[in-house]
Parts: C-alpha cells; sequence; structure tokens
C-alpha cells in the first residue's frame, strides 16, 4: 500500500481535538460530510486546507490530536480525504482511532526528517515498508505497531476483538476460580 | 520471588488476557461507561454489524451527561438512542432526572471497583484512576470493541512516578497540583506513560481531590492516572450503591488494600513535587500547561499564538484580567466539596459577571441543596443549573460567543472549547469564585469582608 500525493504542511505544536472538530457538531448522528467541518474550530484552519487542493497526505507538528477523544477527528480527516499523517508525535487516542479508521498515522520523530516532509510538494508513503520518500529519493524511515499495522492494511480491528470473545470468556472462568 | 512491582503493573497483570505482537496486550476491561454523546456510533456498529451482541451487558453503565437535558432535535435524538438500546439490552441506565457527569456519576454509585479496569469514550475517564483502578479515554471504535468483546488492545504504557510530598497550603488545592503536574510535564510530557501518583501528599487527599488530580492527568497527554488504594478509598467505597455490604465488604476491602506499589518497584520515570510550594495557579494560555501563579503574570517568554488568541500581553498581572463569565462545573470540579469551597467564598457577597454553577451529577445536586449551598449561589446573583457537562464543552448552558473571557473550574482552555472564539481561564473553585466578585482574576484573599445578613 503505497499513498502519494500533494502535501498539506500545518507545522503547528498541540492542535487539539476540538480544533480538528469543534464540539457543536459533536451531536450529529450522521457521519456524512464530517469533511466539510475539518479545522472549523481552527483560526485559519480551512483557508488552509482551501490552499492545498487534493492532498491526501497532511504534516503536522508535535502532539497533533491532543485533548477530546472524539474519533470525529479523524473522521472528518478520512471524510475529506486524507489518507496519511505525518507528525513527531500523535496524542494516544487520536492516534489509535487513526490505526482503526485506516489513516496512516505515521511517526517522524528526526526533526530534520519531519522538516523535510513539511516542505515537500509531494510525497510517497510505502505503507508496508515504512518509508517515505519525496522526488523519488527516501527521506523518512518509520515504524508503526505491528499488530495494528494489520488493522491498516488489511482492517479488522474489530473482527479481531469479536474473534477473542471465547478466549476472553475463557480467561475469565479461570480468573473466578 | 517475585520482583517489586508499580501499582499499575499489578491491575495490569491482573487484567492481561494474552500477550500481543509488538508491545501490546489485550486487556480485560471490568467496566464500559456509554454516553450519548459519542457512544451512539459504538451502539450503532455493534447493532449494526454485530447484532447486539455484548460481551457482558452488567458491566457496562449508560449515562446521560454531556448534554442534559437535550438542548435540540440532534442532542434529543443521541439520548433517546442511548435509552433505548440500553433498555433493550438490559443496560443499566442512568437517564435525565438521575444523570451525572459519568466521571462524577460512575464513583459515588460505587461502580469503579478498586484496582479494575475501565473505558470510556471520553478522555476524562482518566478521573477514576483516583481508585486505584486502570481507567482510560478510548474511541468510539475501541469503546465498540471493549462492549463486544470484554476487552480491548493496549499498547503497555510506561510507568511514571510522581512523588507529592508535604502538604497543600496557602490556598493552594488539588487543581493547583493538577495543573503544577501539567506544568511540570508539560502539554505533551505525559504521553506514553500512566502517572502513578504517590507520596504523603496524595494520602492526604479526600477521593474528590484524588480525582482532580486523575482528571487532569491527560492535559499532560498521560494515558491515565492512578492512586493507592487506602483507608481514604476503602471508606469512601463503603455504603455506596453498587459497593458490596457486610462480610462481603470486608473481604473486598481486604483485597484492596493490596492495590498498593511494592517498594522497591522500579519506574520508567520519576516526577517529584513539593506540595509546600504550590500556590493558587491560573492558566493564562490555550492549554492547560500554560499557566503561571495567580499573584503572578503573564510569561514574558509565553507562546506568541496563545497570546494572540488569549488577546494578552506579556508582563501582564494574572489580576488585572477581566472577565465576562465565571463557570463552576464540570468533572474536575464539580463534586460536593467543590461546591461547598466556592459557597464559602461566595456566602454574603454579590458576583459581578454572569457566573453559572453546575453541579457535577443529580446527587451532587441534591446534596448541595440539603446543605443551603444552592441559596448561597443564588443570593450571590449565580445561576444554580442541574448537572450536565454543559459549557465545559461548549455544548450547552453557559457557552461563550467570540472575544468572551471566562473564568472556569473545568480542564480545558483550548482554542473554541466554550464556544468558537471564546477565551477559557483554568482555575479551582475558590479562585473561580473569587473572581465572579471582583468581575476579574482574584483571589479570595483579596475580598473584603462579606456582608452577612
Amino acid at each position: 500500500m503505497i499513498v502519494e500525493s500533494r502535501v498539506l504542511a500545518l507545522p503547528r505544536a498541540n492542535v487539539d481535538t476540538d480544533q480538528v472538530f469543534p464540539g457543536k457538531y459533536l451531536s450529529l448522528i450522521s457521519r456524512e460530510g464530517f469533511g466539510e467541518k475539518l479545522f472549523e474550530g481552527m483560526p485559519g484552519g480551512r483557508e488552509l486546507l482551501a490552499s492545498k487542493p487534493g492532498a491526501r497526505i497532511i504534516v503536522v507538528g508535535d502532539n497533533f490530536g491532543c485533548g477530546s477523544s472524539r474519533e470525529h477527528a479523524v473522521w472528518a480527516l478520512v471524510d475529506y480525504g486524507f489518507k496519511a499523517i505525518v507528525a513527531p508525535s500523535l496524542a494516544r487516542i487520536f492516534h489509535e482511532n487513526a490505526y482503526n479508521n485506516g489513516l496512516v498515522p505515521v511517526i517522524v520523530r528526526d526533526p530534520q526528517a519531519h522538516a523535510a516532509c513539511l516542505a515537500a510538494e509531494r510525497l510517497s508513503i510505502d505503507v508496508a515498508n515504512e518509508t517515505i520518500r519525496a522526488e523519488g529519493c527516501e527521506i523518512a524511515r518509520f515504524e508503526l505497531d505491528p499488530l495494528k499495522k494489520e488493522f491498516l492494511l488489511r482492517g479488522g480491528f474489530m473482527e479481531y476483538l469479536a474473534s477473542k470473545v471465547d478466549t476472553v470468556r475463557a480467561w475469565t472462568r479461570r480468573r473466578v476460580s | 520471588m517475585t520482583a517489586e512491582r508499580t501499582l499499575f503493573a499489578k491491575v495490569w497483570d491482573a487484567h492481561r488476557v494474552r500477550d500481543l505482537p509488538g508491545n501490546n496486550a489485550l486487556i480485560f476491561i471490568d467496566r464500559t461507561v456509554v454516553y450519548e454523546l459519542l457512544g451512539p456510533p459504538a451502539i450503532e456498529q455493534i447493532e449494526t454489524r454485530y447484532g447486539g451482541a455484548l460481551y457482558d451487558p452488567r458491566r457496562l453503565v449508560a449515562v446521560n451527561d454531556h448534554v442534559v437535558p437535550a438542548k435540540d432535535s440532534s442532542t434529543a435524538e443521541q439520548a433517546q438512542v442511548l435509552r433505548t438500546w440500553a433498555r433493550k439490552r438490559g443496560v443499566l441506565l442512568y437517564d435525565v432526572g438521575e444523570n451525572g457527569i459519568c466521571h462524577v456519576l460512575v464513583p459515588e454509585r460505587g461502580l469503579v471497583v478498586p484496582g479494575s479496569t475501565v473505558v470510556c469514550s471520553d478522555s476524562h475517564t482518566c478521573t477514576l484512576g483516583a481508585f486505584g483502578a486502570f481507567a482510560f479515554g478510548v474511541g468510539s471504535t475501541a469503546l465498540a470493541g471493549a462492549m463486544l468483546s470484554g476487552a480491548t488492545i493496549v499498547a503497555r504504557p510506561k510507568v511514571m512516578r510522581v512523588f507529592v510530598r508535604s502538604r497543600l497550603q496557602g490556598g493552594a488545592t488539588a487543581k493547583d497540583l493538577a495543573l503544577g503536574v501539567v506544568a511540570r510535564l508539560g502539554f505533551k510530557g505525559g504521553t506514553g506513560y500512566v502517572l502513578e501518583f504517590a507520596g504523603d501528599c496524595i494520602a492526604a487527599l479526600s477521593m474528590e481531590e484524588r480525582m482532580t488530580l486523575c482528571n487532569m492527568a491527560i492535559e499532560a497527554g498521560a494515558t491515565t492516572g492512578i492512586c493507592a488504594v487506602d483507608e481514604v478509598t476503602i471508606s469512601y467505597m463503603r455504603g455506596r450503591e453498587f459497593s458490596p455490604g457486610g462480610e462481603a465488604f470486608e473481604r473486598a476491602a481486604a483485597a484492596w488494600r493490596t492495590l498498593v506499589a511494592d517498594d522497591g518497584a522500579a519506574y520508567d520515570a520519576e516526577l517529584r513535587i513539593d506540595a509546600g510550594e504550590l500556590v493558587p495557579t491560573v492558566t493564562w494560555g490555550t492549554n492547560p500547561g500554560q499557566s503561571a501563579p495567580l499573584e503572578g503574570i503573564v510569561p514574558h517568554d509565553a507562546e506568541p499564538a496563545a497570546l494572540a488568541y488569549m488577546e494578552l500581553e506579556p508582563g501582564t498581572p494574572l489580576r488585572s484580567i477581566a472577565l465576562d463569565q465565571a463557570f463552576i462545573g464540570s468533572c474536575t470540579n464539580a463534586r460536593i466539596g467543590d461546591l461547598r469551597a466556592a459557597a464559602a467564598v461566595l456566602a454574603g457577597r454579590k458576583v459581578a459577571i454572569p457566573t453559572i454553577v453546575t453541579p457535577g451529577s443529580q446527587a451532587v445536586k441534591r446534596q448541595a441543596e440539603r446543605e443551603g449551598l444552592h441559596d448561597v449561589f443564588q443570593d450571590a446573583g449565580a445561576l444554580w443549573t442541574h448537572a450536565t457537562c454543559g459549557a465545559c464543552p461548549g455544548l450547552s448552558t453557559g457557552v461563550l460567543a467570540p472575544g468572551m473571557r471566562c473564568i472556569s473550574s473545568t480542564n480545558r482552555n483550548f482554542p473554541g472549547r466554550m464556544g468558537a472564539g471564546g477565551r477559557v481561564h483554568l482555575a479551582s473553585p475558590v479562585v473561580v469564585a473569587a473572581s465572579a466578585v471582583m468581575g476579574r482574576i482574584a483571589s479570595p484573599s483579596e475580598l473584603e469582608a462579606p456582608v452577612l445578613a
């Protein structure tokens, strides 16, 4: 699986999920059109999005997705069309939500490599081989969680847990005794 | 001989169904909390894809908490989805009238058992770590996974001991300790860690204060916070609606008493704090790590973007900042002790700005009214509401307009958190109450003597 596209650069640290998807929309039952709300809570957010139509890769700053656990933040990014998010770090719950929704969470801790990703016009992210290329050259490597990488490539977080119900029940019987 | 273990390791080991590839484990979940705002996507997944199958409905609890009562048709529909599902599937439901913020309601009903595991699709689930529980927020999909399988996948976090010695004094409260921890660690300094709180200061805190502290572990990016079980914990659990009674309670309590870190347990990191050095604290910026002493100034090295949003200049004394609204509420600071403390400041005084007091649960509300606190708040000119998350996440009963500045006993001061363009200063309930009286950020110590009837 390779994600290749223009890059939207958002070099800002600590962008919380209220900025990604404002709380006032959490009462929407239908998930349709979430992309239209993306970054509405961030000053200048919608203008930034409009500046890079067609971007499927977003490169963000440190600790992106902090705050509220709302999976809506990831749903809105995915609904807008993003396939991968590149960051020096992601907040824990956002990171998990990304894995569970097929948004590839690419952690690039090295400041120079991260800066190169921010500066790139286009990136190519090889999910299986965990590499990032720009203009044909490898500029960074990253590591995905070995278990959750399977969920990204083949889906199936829920199916995986569903398949473990008997294991869990057997474990609780041992636990009680 | 077994190695010495941290408290977190004991809870982890007791719930580890099996290790999984990488750093992951399948962790059994004792209690899953589902609420109306972020629960319906999980309910929908379970109902449409898995025929409504639940691992064990008795391990679930459903709470109407975020927008109560519903403010429009959309929030009414969410509440209806929750209650219809709960009734159909035999899930314990706290509906409008006996509602509360779930992190307030769940402990007060005895639904968080010391040493247990809890998940909820809310980041402040870490509050329940006060009970020696491994309690953490998850997304709606992971919530659905726990509802279906009784377990979830967790990457084993590292453990940081946060050792707090001495006592809170000079007007500093558990909220100031929480803000102090976040400021010291930084807004993401706890990422990848469980914060295991220890030390004589923690032992001297009430359960409500421990909940306030653990509540804000997420604001340092931590997976959760956790406190050792002691006689304070056990005394809180005694007589709760879902606590065991009689002999069974004593047996349970004996087991709970083992929920402490072993002497000599090794930690991945340590933070040491002297509580005697903590002072009343207020945030000036746009994340909970950006705070300063109430008696201090906006720092000269403050982040420019945060200052621009907050419309503040470096060097400004915090106590000179004029306010448009005060709010006391939320899972951080809306328990009975918080309301008593705020009422003690407001007694015989009048608020100068719109002030909203929202109890954390209907049970807290009723207790406050038995004590006459509602009269104190209303005599002071504050609005006394029903229990809900309400204004804290900018959903109802006190949402800010652009440019409005609010001092708040809540947990987040993000841009737009309490309403688009609104500005939030986080502080303890007593500082919020004093500020409400003065119409600017203020300390209780600077108020003139109250006019008592």
